[in-house]
């Protein structure tokens, strides 16, 4: 069964490496550096789930980019983590009402490898580790 | 009181001998104000008139029982009469002409009903005995009350034309072209009780103008005063708000600012510490450069976050010095900076547009220096990739130096131009052309411009190229020097 596929989709490269690092060890890593990207990303080859930044060129860029797929019947099933922690006023606002943006989970940056870990897990499996 | 609904402004009063000196645009401020204390005051006044007919009325019905038969019907014409007049001039306060309106209007509704009034007034003393009739007092009553509402100038013309008005009435009475009528305590008037009442009643009528007029303009100039001090304490207060909300509003931005590195370093920390990247391993070696950098970003924002701050709070105690050399600044940025401009490939062009020296008779020179190299340092950065051209001109003409910063790169988009200079605002493509940048640079160009009383524009193309203008007046003397 081959490793799943997560795209990483965050402006800052230092903290794509680190996720990277992590999420490397068990699953297939893709990397952009903004929405659009993550967008002709998803369109070309979908992958098993979306790691978001929200945050990236624009205010909300992460939270426009996880609308606009699950507006979109291709991708609407694809599983994605949000990371947010920038505005506070973000995670109080997603605390009264998640479905305000479509995520199946939040994560605040700064993130632990453990949580991150733990939360792709459940949304795609354990994954494999490298050979 | 308490007919007029809406919104109230905060002062009333009229407007009176006090605002006679102040200009028309000022007249118009007060006028819309003083309009809605007046539109109650006619309200009031028409109540008033209420009373005025029922007694008119009354005095109908009563006069045959005091003496005065003949006169009954006529009273009772008066009475309705003022009571018609009341109907109309309640609907025409009520319907068209609120205290929205504009005061002039509202002060020519006054001056006419002061003047059917009187007509009234005049119509009831030639039916109960002349110059001895009872009501004759009345006069002066209404004339007090025309003072309060108008003012002291209209009333005092008003006065003239009542003392007119009583003094043809008494002498058409005793010409005999108007009937005379018999006084309530019976008998007619002689030509000597009728120029004794004539004199009272101009004694009295400019009297009680007069009197009414120095009360009342101070009041108005009260009301004025404290309209004047209540506007200038809302804008005060209102200034202060919006301190209060920029304050805040900054905190936050530099607070989330100061964050994202920070999960940054954290999580790229908690990475190497479980184990996930070798630290000794190229990829470590990486994840630690890149969290140096990151650090070091956390610093230039802290740094120029301190500048800035600096700029803001400190300019008191700043090192204001005097004769300034721009030419001198530039030049010695010019040489620091040739060195990065050589490793980014940038060619480095000053260009002194007039001979002599630009010399600020007041300057920071550390703010100064501070300012021209994030602008030079910036247009260098964003430059042409792979080499561009970076152009420093200094203008200058009798009261003002120009410092242009021209580069050939990457451009700002339009729709962010009016915002670069706020902080941590930043361009998309500057983003990707260089990751590093606190985007506080064009805050503190413009504070520093600012504080030196002059300011910064821009203009840009994406692609293009940038060019910012600094202005600084020459002569100018800092608030903080004049203090001193």
């Amino acid at each position: 069964m081959p490793r799943p596929t997560v795209l990483v989709a965050d402006d800052d490269p230092v903290f794509v490496q680190s996720v990277a690092a992590v999420l490397g060890t068990r699953y297939h890593v893709r990397t952009v550096a903004n929405g659009t990207e993550a967008l002709a990303v998803v369109d070309d080859d979908p992958p098993d789930l979306i790691v978001l930044d929200v945050m990236m060129d624009h205010m909300s860029e992460g939270f426009d980019v996880a609308r606009s797929l699950r507006n979109n019947d291709a991708t609407a099933l694809i599983p994605i983590i949000i990371l947010t922690g920038v505005d506070r006023v973000y995670n109080l606002r997603l605390e009264v009402d998640e479905s305000w943006v479509p995520a199946d989970h939040y994560l605040e940056k700064p993130i632990s490898p453990e949580d991150l870990m733990r939360k792709v897990g459940e949304l795609v499996g354990p994954g494999e580790a490298k050979p | 009181m308490g007919e007029s609904t809406g919104p109230r402004p905060q002062t009333q009063g009229a407007p009176g001998s006090a605002v006679r000196h102040r200009s028309g645009t000022e007249k118009n401020r007060f006028s819309y104000i003083f309009s809605w204390e007046l539109h109650e005051r006619l309200l009031w006044f028409c109540k008033l008139r209420w009373l005025a007919a029922l007694g008119l009325a009354l005095a109908s019905v009563l006069g045959p029982y005091f003496s005065m038969p003949s006169t009954s019907p006529s009273l009772a014409v008066v009475a309705v009469l003022v009571a018609l007049y009341n109907v109309v001039f309640i609907h025409v306060l009520r319907a068209r002409l609120g205290p929205e309106k504009d005061y002039a209007a509202l002060r020519g509704l006054a001056i006419l009903q002061m003047v059917t009034d009187l007509a009234a007034l005049f119509f009831t003393v030639h039916f109960t005995g002349g110059c001895s009739s009872p009501v004759l007092p009345f006069v002066v009553f209404h004339m007090a009350i025309g003072t309060i509402m108008i003012d002291g100038r209209t009333m005092y013309g008003l006065g003239f034309a009542v003392a007119g008005a009583a003094a043809s009435l008494f002498a058409l009475e005793h010409l005999g072209v108007l009937a005379q009528v018999a006084t309530v305590v019976g008998g007619r008037s002689t030509v000597g009780s009728c120029v004794l009442s004539m004199a009272m009643l101009v004694v009295l009528v400019f009297g009680v103008v007069y009197l009414t007029d120095s009360v009342t303009s101070r009041f108005k100039a009260r009301n004025i005063e404290l309209h004047e001090t209540s506007t200038e304490l809302r804008r005060a207060l209102e200034e202060q708000a919006q301190v209060e909300r920029r304050k805040s509003h900054y905190m936050r931005i530099s607070a989330h600012q100061l964050r994202s590195p920070l999960g940054t370093i954290k999580t790229s920390i908690q990475v190497l510490i479980d184990g996930y990247v070798e630290p000794g391993s190229a990829d470590g070696r990486r994840l630690l450069e890149g969290t140096a950098a990151r650090v070091d970003s956390l610093l230039a924002i802290v740094n120029d976050l301190l500048e800035l701050a600096k700029m803001r709070e400190g300019r008191a105690r700043a090192p204001w010095t005097r004769k300034v050399s721009i030419n001198q600044i530039l030049a010695d940025l010019f040489d620091a900076l040739d060195p990065y401009a050589r490793e980014a490939n940038v060619e480095l062009i000053p260009h002194f547009i007039n001979e002599g020296a630009a010399v600020l008779d007041w300057a920071v020179p550390p703010d100064l220096v501070y300012a021209f190299e994030n602008l030079i340092h910036n247009a260098i950065k964003y430059s042409k990739p792979g080499g561009g051209t970076v152009t420093v001109a200094l203008g200058i003409d009798r009261s003002h130096a120009m410092v242009v910063v021209a580069d050939d790169g990457i451009g700002i988009p339009k729709e962010l131009q009016d915002d670069v200079f706020l902080e941590f605002v930043r361009a998309p493509n500057a983003k990707h052309a260089q990751a590093e940048g606190t985007g506080l640079g064009l805050s503190i160009v413009r504070e520093a411009a600012q504080m030196h009383g002059g300011k910064v524009s821009l203009e840009s193309a994406v692609g293009l190229g940038t060019t910012v203008t600094m202005v600084l007046p020459l002569h100018h003397i800092p608030p903080e020097i004049i203090d001193r």
